[in-house]
């Protein structure tokens, strides 16, 4: 009895993971093949307007108020989410890992004006910075994804000061400035690759942060006018709430899952890479 | 028998107010810079963008950012206007802007504390619950969905919220804060005012909520595996107060400090909320502002908006040393 | 013999839901009243098991397979933690291992010792305070009125632990079980804390059950002690007794591994250590858990458990008890 709960524990806690992988794969394969199963740009008329899912044969999920294809945005919109998250969270990575390198590596003064800065950053709401610098900078993909950069660092730049800040005072550490090793070389080969796991759990979660946040830009227009993303779906659908709600319901289902999916895979890499924290969240 | 009072720590006040008020002027230069980044010189930008290509208001608002002086002259008098709340004049709603943001303020607050609370006490009873029946199906349940929550649009989840309990059950208004036109005074206001406020709210705690509930729930397991949980079972003290009274103080400790933290993402989360229910706060201001480009009044919000963190913060933190005594402010 | 206040008969626990993986194989014992009682062995053997089996405090991980646990006479329930509260502190209290951890860092240590006063006796406030103010000074704490409203982390590690005394005590228990009292404490304050348990047991009457892997702190405060060995009893004896004459070849083993500068002499000045590990709960061994690491075991050993012998008020569980008085 006691075997089987355990086996089945696992199995769920695996099999999270596993649920997480496969609707993100699904989201990338519906970013790779938008142009293949829709070889029309998402913003074209495909059909008569309003069409309920299942009511208009060329358009299984329906039609918006502009009798545009909603299945055909889903596979667009999943291109730009993806782009934008990750382009967005590869950025704030670099920039929070060097501020964070050498403020946990260096101390003192250094790690105190680093650290200063970075939760200053943290003060200013981060979402309304991303807002005022899509509004200086004006709306393009280019501008958003380092709008979400800017407001993303801080995070990382924290987590990996901390890590670094107790690896440097390791006897392997101590051990190759000993032996003079330079500051540069002990950085980046000897302490960042073990402060890394950490920084990948935390970036998958901040991807879907990020793709949340650039789908709140775009849902208040303030996104790229230019393509179609899940956010402006829901933007538009909401106009017609009370008579088609369905146009803003699926693209928001579309956002719940890629988010869900990402914390699933999130989660299952922390157990995955910090096996000694598993007892802490479960059992 | 007399408690010993603990003085006030004066100095931590001292040196966190002058910490903040350095803070308060790096924002201010970001901002400024922020501003140089845009095309053409500030005052096209801000004249531009406010839809008034007006050369006589141009030539005001070169005057008064001083743009024909040196650089760091044009910073000084920045910071300075900011200093004394002088955050200019917007010609889109016709009003000085720090009139303008202050009487959006309270709207805001009272939404922020409500989505407040309710993350707070949705996180503490929803997360003991999970601790308590750790990996059993209530357990389960609560945490599948907190995992849910955290992922979903908070915006998304406001406008479902309308379509199911506004629109399809009409158990609350759609949108707005009160019912203007029924002249309510007094108590009815206030009803009225809640009734509104219900949606809103919800829909801006979900996210935190999540969060809340997956800190709890970590907090109380580590806390109920801690040996002074076993001395107090060994002082014969029943479950209840063992739960709340020693493992629950211990385990909220961290929260306080995360909701400390969390004040300036419920100010941007705001700007969503506002926009769809219509709350006539500052967020709803920003859109506004944003949709007018009128850059002026979006920087002074994300000012005013990172010194209302500034000062959040501090309460936050004399309330933490409040409820943990092993800390000491200094 | 005494009036026994405390019998544990044949206790056996197990890892839950596994009967065949024993943490305690059927251990018996009694305490007497105002008597104190050695539980001696290493980590592992059981011995802080059995404390908490008393208390009703077993963790969710293990269960009672069966024995009786008896106070004053009637069977302690001790799966119903409800039923258990009302013994807890107020018939037998407990003082842990670690003082540091045993305080909850968010309350004056007063408070907590207010606590369990407040939780079994209907005392007005003023009169428990001053009960709680008076416990800390007959635990010699300095200024109690004002250490009381202390929070734990400004007190030393032997401060805490005398709170924790003055906690167990508060009630006036019948039994204490001390499980480790001094082991996380300087060497000077063990002592100091040892002789302050002695006192309050004159005082109060309080028998008092002394866990511990230490013999040397046995031999000046235990009356009687029993000594136990992976889950078994290996040898109970009067201390002197049992110093003297120990039977069981584990309790010879641990005396020579035991600094004793009166026969250091003879053993040569060396420490001698006891070979081999403790066997793991779940090897299902028929025979004597110690024969593995016994130098005189034999076949019979290796077979069959040996029964408890009794001589007098010394018994011991071998087949081959060593005869020899120490010098």
């Amino acid at each position: 009895m006691d075997r089987v709960k355990s086996l089945a524990s696992a199995i769920l806690r695996d099999w999270m993971l596993l649920l997480g992988l496969l609707l993100l794969a699904t989201v990338f394969f519906m970013a790779a093949t938008a142009p293949f199963f829709f070889p029309q740009p998402p913003d074209t008329m495909m059909g008569p307007p309003l069409q309920w899912p299942g009511q208009y044969p060329g358009a299984p999920l329906g039609t918006d108020g502009l009798g545009r294809n909603i299945l055909a945005g889903l596979f667009y919109g999943a291109q730009i989410s993806l782009l934008v998250g990750f382009a967005s969270v590869t950025v704030a990575m670099v920039f929070g890992i060097l501020v964070g390198a050498f403020a946990g590596y260096y101390g003192g003064w250094i790690d105190n004006l680093l650290m200063r800065v970075t939760e200053l950053f943290q003060t200013i709401p981060q979402f309304m910075l991303a807002i005022v610098v899509v509004a200086v900078l004006g709306p393009s993909i280019q501008v958003i994804i380092f709008s979400l950069a800017v407001v993303s660092w801080p995070a990382i730049a924290r987590l990996v000061r901390g890590e670094f800040m107790v690896l440097r005072e390791k006897a392997y550490v101590q051990g190759c400035i000993v032996v003079g090793m330079s500051d540069r070389r002990i950085i980046f080969t000897q302490i960042l690759p073990n402060a890394m796991s950490g920084v990948t759990v935390m970036s998958t979660i901040m991807i879907a942060t990020a793709i949340l946040m650039e789908s709140a830009l775009s849902f208040l227009g303030f996104g790229d006018p230019n393509v179609t993303t899940w956010g402006t779906m829901i933007g538009m659908g909401k106009n017609n709430l009370r008579d088609a709600w369905y146009i803003m319901t699926i693209p928001g289902i579309a956002l719940l899952l890629t988010a869900l999916a990402l914390n699933l895979v999130g989660d299952g890499l922390n157990d995955y890479l910090n096996p000694r924290l598993r007892s802490q969240r479960g059992q | 028998m007399k408690p010993i009072r603990r003085r006030f720590p004066w100095a931590f006040l001292a040196k966190r107010v002058a910490y903040g008020a350095l803070a308060m002027l790096v924002i201010a230069i970001i901002n400024f810079f922020l501003l140089k980044l845009a095309p053409g010189d500030a005052a096209e930008a801000l004249a531009g963008q406010a839809g008034t290509a007006d050369p006589v208001y141009i030539a005001q608002l070169r005057a008064q950012f001083g743009l024909d002086q040196p650089l760091l002259s044009q910073l000084w008098a920045f910071v300075v206007r900011l200093a004394t709340l002088d955050l200019g004049y917007s010609y889109v709603f016709n009003e000085r802007v720090s009139v303008l943001i202050f009487s959006r303020m309270p709207a805001t607050l009272m939404l922020m504390g409500a989505a407040i609370v309710i993350a707070v006490i949705g996180g503490i009873v929803f997360g003991v619950t999970a601790a308590r029946y750790a990996n059993r199906w209530p357990d389960r349940v609560i945490s599948f969905v907190a995992l849910l929550l955290y992922g979903t649009p908070p915006y998304w989840i406001g406008l479902m919220m309308i379509l199911i309990f506004a629109v399809t059950l009409g158990w609350t208004p759609t949108s707005g804060m009160e019912n203007v036109l029924a002249f309510n005074t007094g108590w009815d206001r206030v009803v009225d005012i809640a009734h509104h406020l219900i949606l809103p709210a919800l829909a801006q705690s979900i996210f935190y909520l999540a969060i809340y509930i997956r800190l709890v729930r970590a907090g109380m397991l580590e806390v109920l595996s801690l040996d002074f949980i076993r001395v107090a079972r060994a002082k014969g003290i029943s479950e209840r107060r063992l739960s709340y009274r020693h493992a629950l103080r211990n385990a909220v400790l961290p929260l306080v400090t995360v909701v400390g933290t969390n004040v300036g993402n419920f100010l941007g989360g705001a700007v969503l909320t506002e926009t769809v229910f219509s709350w006539p706060g500052v967020g709803r201001l920003m859109f506004d502002a944003m949709f007018q480009r009128d850059l002026n009044l979006l920087l002074s919000i994300l000012v005013l908006s990172s010194f209302f963190v500034i000062v959040a913060n501090l309460v936050v933190d004399l309330l933490y040393a409040i409820i943990n005594p092993t800390v000491e402010l200094k | 013999m005494a009036n026994p206040i405390l019998q544990v008969e044949n206790l056996q626990i197990c890892v839950r839901k596994k009967p065949g993986v024993l943490i305690l194989r059927g251990v018996s014992f009694h305490v007497n009243a105002g008597e104190t009682l050695a539980i001696v062995g290493e980590s592992g053997c059981g011995k802080s098991m059995t404390s908490l089996a008393i208390m009703g405090l077993l963790p969710d991980a293990v269960e009672k397979l069966s024995g009786t646990i008896r106070f004053k006479g009637r069977e302690l329930p001790i799966a119903d933690n409800r039923a258990m509260r009302k013994v807890r502190a107020a018939e037998i209290g407990m003082v842990f291992q670690e003082p540091m951890a045993a305080l909850d860092p968010l309350y004056p240590v007063g408070k907590q010792v207010l606590e369990v006063i407040e939780e079994h006796e209907k005392l007005p406030r003023e009169m428990a305070w001053a009960r709680v103010i008076d416990l800390l000074t007959k635990v010699d704490l300095p200024n109690p009125e004002t250490l009381a409203w202390s929070y734990p982390h400004k007190l030393s590690g032997g401060q805490l632990q005398r709170v924790v005394i003055a906690m167990a005590l508060a009630c006036n228990p019948d039994v204490l079980i001390a499980d480790e009292p001094t082991t996380a404490l300087d060497v000077t304050v063990q002592a100091q804390i040892m002789r302050l348990l002695k006192r309050l047991q004159r005082d109060t009457g309080v028998a008092i059950v002394l866990i511990t892997h230490n013999l040397g702190l046995v031999a000046h405060t235990a009356d009687r002690v029993m000594v136990m060995y992976a889950g078994n009893k290996a040898e109970e004896a009067p201390t002197r007794d049992l110093f003297l004459s120990p039977r069981h070849p584990y309790t010879r083993g641990l005396l020579d591994a035991t600094p004793n500068p009166e026969r250091a002499s003879a053993q040569g000045g060396v420490l001698r250590e006891i070979p081999g590990t403790v066997p793991s709960i779940a090897d299902p061994m028929s025979g004597c858990r110690f024969a593995p690491r016994c130098g005189n075991a034999s076949e019979l050993c290796r077979a069959r458990f040996p029964e408890p012998t009794i001589e007098g008020a010394h018994g011991y569980a071998c087949h081959h008890p060593g005869t020899d008085a120490r010098v």
